[in-house]
């Protein structure tokens, strides 16, 4: 075929051919690991697509033919009546990029096959969810707004049932069917194949919309780079209780500290973890209700850690007690945690101490000296969000502009707002430190935080502000106006009181590696640490250029 | 709201409404934002803040800001000029186009101040000129796109004309070497934005 790829271990080709996305899960299933049987659009149909400004001659009906294989792969049929076939599509570029659609789910499910999905499963509430999901994550990426807005959708599977809540449904379906049908500029097809096709050019599309070009100017990216899509069989985190989807760490990517770390949601689907539109449960809570998904899913960081030789990232997806992996890349740790993975991994031989100090930058280093609450773990972590302006800031919590101004007089304050808008500046003026509930790292209270150099955590989904009574919720506490919390923008945490806080100088990580500098430079003099680490390098890339 | 009635240069308006849209601001940055000189706003303060419209707070952070019932009277004011003037069909539609251009002047605010480098976010230290050349290009890129949502705005309600004219200045002062100007001075293009992002939503009566 031209332009489809079965996904297989078998598959050798580059990542700038298959994107950075299928390229890990070639690599997943090369170290035997479960994945959702799929195939993937190469970036050269994407350049073809957008040269020629329509799906390439040919790509229909390898896209058929692909969805062939996946029907015999997994015993199902593609838009089909009876045991229907839903597959995810997603964008997989070989670099990942704001303003690009990423993901539609549950593709597949017309009306006619959301009905073989509900008698299936006799759960017809699961099936109608799934075809909702499916709409809204598909409105999304025709109107190239990235980020899916399920807000009508329901939250988890829990408290299923009632009649109402299946016309609700019904409601918001129709809705989500117009607002895609207006978006597309066209009505979506009640055919799984029409679907497919609309879905492969919506990702394609999405590569040159303003912001991913913007994007793409500012970090020196080509365009004609062009995106993969990854078209894969579901998965349903959404299907029951002992199903769900989470994110994973296998070391903690704020501290480097050899143990599993990231989230993990029940009874969600994707989306739903990365959207931050739920709250989400921290990973150990897998493994006190699913220690078999558990284990497996220890056992996969621990072989994906192998095969990258480098702390790793995964997505992952459970449905009935059964794990799936749905990406795979290098975790990419930051500063002092980046320092201790290396040192860790050379201590466990896994990289020598040569490739750990070239694997630390010298900025690395220099970042690692950013105030940080010393240990999270240890911490009263109250909420977590997205750090936008790195340090520390300790204040009493206000949940007011006017309460900030007024608490600022005696002593440090950190606002805690929904969100911000102009009404906030004096209150951000007058803060320490900055939390907001919605909002990512480029929303305005992130943008007029870091110009303030005030550190913020913004996003703290499940975040509550209530103004009247004075106090915030989050996570099932309520904290009053005037408790002192400690915000790290780096990691993006919320302690309550104060923590520790280091500035990892001092550390026995940074302190090991740069004793393994001094061995390769042989020089011990006095300097400053950047220098030492510098002359390392200096001295590795003479002996070994690459 | 009987004062709304009292003869009044006309100014009050703009004056109540900067308020509105910009939050707690002195003399000097209502004048900037409305066009009008400083004396004519202080001149208009002091009648609003009579009609118990505005308020002043002294200290650090102080300024002048609008009272609940500022806030009602403006809400109350810009409603009933966008309907008089038959304006809500256009400013709905340039809100919708405004909405598209959001998410990607915050980029491009996040990527002025911040980048990434040997996979580390660090504060742009402005000391890579091509770097910031580049981001600033973008900035006018995205500018030429709102300058036609303003123009259709301006079109509807002349009173949106002064965020074409401020906007155009934070650009040029930006692009003239005065970086204070792309997000972090109270007239830089983000606060610009922002303010405008503000106004949108109060003319139209969404609630944030």
């Amino acid at each position: 075929m031209r332009w489809v790829r079965p996904l297989t271990a078998r598959l050798d080709e580059t990542e700038e051919a298959l994107g950075a996305k299928a390229h890990g899960l070639v690599a997943l299933h090369r170290l035997g690991l479960p994945v959702p049987p799929g195939f993937v659009v190469t970036t050269d149909a994407c350049r073809a697509f957008l040269d020629g400004g329509r799906l390439p001659d040919g790509l229909r009906e390898e896209l058929a033919a692909a969805m062939g294989g996946l029907e015999a792969a997994t015993g199902r049929r593609f838009g089909g009546a009876r045991t229907p076939l839903a597959v995810s599509v997603r964008s997989g570029a070989r670099v990942s990029m704001p303003g690009m659609m990423s993901t539609v789910l549950n593709l597949g499910l017309t009306a006619e096959a959301t009905a073989g999905l509900a008698a299936e499963t006799g759960d017809a509430r699961f099936a109608v969810d799934s075809r909702l999901r499916f709409l809204s994550t598909l409105a999304a990426a025709l109107s190239g707004t990235g980020a899916a807005d399920a807000s009508t959708g329901p939250g988890t599977a829990a408290g299923r049932g009632a009649d109402d809540e299946e016309a609700r449904l019904a409601g918001a379906i129709a809705e989500f069917e117009r607002a895609a049908g207006r978006r597309g500029g066209r009505a979506v097809p009640d055919d799984a194949a029409g679907q497919l096709e609309l879905a492969v050019e919506a990702v394609f599309s999405s590569w040159d919309t303003p912001r991913a070009r913007a994007y793409r100017e500012i970090h020196g990216i080509g365009h004609d780079l062009g995106t993969a899509v990854v078209v894969q069989a579901m998965v349903f985190g959404n299907r029951d209780d002992r199903s769900g989807t989470g994110v994973a760490f296998s070391r903690d990517p704020n501290t480097g500290e050899d143990t599993p770390f990231g989230d993990v949601l029940f009874g969600c689907q994707g989306e739903d973890v990365v959207s931050g539109r739920t709250p989400v449960l921290p990973l150990r809570e897998l493994g006190s209700r699913e220690a078999v998904v558990w284990g497996a899913l220890v056992d996969a960081l621990d072989r994906v850690e192998g095969h990258y030789r480098d702390a790793c990232y995964v997505e992952f997806t459970f449905q009935a007690g059964e794990l799936w992996l749905l990406q795979a890349r290098p975790g990419r740790f930051v500063g002092a945690a980046a320092v201790r993975v290396a040192v860790d991994l050379a201590d466990e031989h896994v990289i020598t101490r040569e490739e750990a100090l070239l694997r630390v930058s010298p900025r690395q280093l220099r970042h690692a000296r950013t105030p940080r609450i010393a240990d999270p773990a240890r911490a009263d972590v109250l909420a977590r969000g997205t750090g936008a302006c790195p340090g520390v800031a300790v204040g009493r919590i206000a949940t007011t502009t006017e309460a900030a101004v007024r608490m600022a007089a005696d002593g440090p304050v950190v606002l805690a707002r929904p969100e911000t808008s102009p009404d906030d500046m004096r209150g951000l003026a007058a803060a320490a430190g900055i939390v907001t509930a919605r909002g990512g790292a480029a929303s305005h209270a992130a943008v007029v935080a870091r110009s303030m150099g005030k550190p913020a955590v913004v996003g703290v989904t499940g975040l509550v502000v209530d103004s009247a009574g004075a106090s915030i919720s989050v996570g099932g506490r309520t904290i009053g106006e005037g408790a002192f919390v400690t915000v790290d923008g780096t990691g993006g945490q919320v302690a309550l009181g104060s923590p520790p806080v280091v500035t990892d100088g001092s550390d026995a990580h940074p302190r090991r590696l740069l004793a393994w500098a001094d061995d390769v430079s042989g020089d011990r003099s006095d300097r400053d640490e950047v220098q030492r680490l510098g002359a390392a390098h200096a001295v590795l890339r003479r002996e070994r250029p690459d | 709201m009987t004062q709304s009635d009292a003869p009044r240069s006309g100014d009050d308006l703009p004056v109540l409404h900067t308020l509105r849209c910009g939050g707690y601001a002195g003399v000097a940055r209502v004048a900037a934002a409305t066009g009008l000189d400083e004396a004519a706003v202080e001149s208009e303060l002091i009648d609003l803040a009579v009609d118990g419209l505005v308020t002043r707070l002294a200290g650090p952070f102080g300024g002048w800001g609008l009272t609940d019932a500022g806030r009602a009277a403006d809400a109350e004011r810009v409603t009933r000029e966008l309907d008089s003037a038959g304006a809500r069909p256009v400013v709905a539609a340039a809100y919708g186009d405004f909405l598209v251009l959001n998410p990607e002047l915050l980029d491009l605010c996040a990527a002025w101040q911040l980048r990434s480098l040997d996979g580390v976010a660090v504060a742009n230290d402005h000391g890579d000129p091509a770097y910031d050349a580049r981001v600033l290009d973008r900035f006018a890129g995205l500018h030429e796109r709102a300058e036609a949502v303003c123009a259709d705005l301006a079109a509807a309600l002349p009173r949106f004309g002064r965020y074409r004219v401020r906007l155009a200045g934070a650009l040029d002062r930006a692009r003239g070497g005065e970086l204070e100007y792309v997000a972090d001075s109270t007239a830089s293009y983000h606060t610009v934005w922002a303010e405008l992002h503000e106004d949108l939503l109060a003319t139209l009566g969404i609630p944030r």
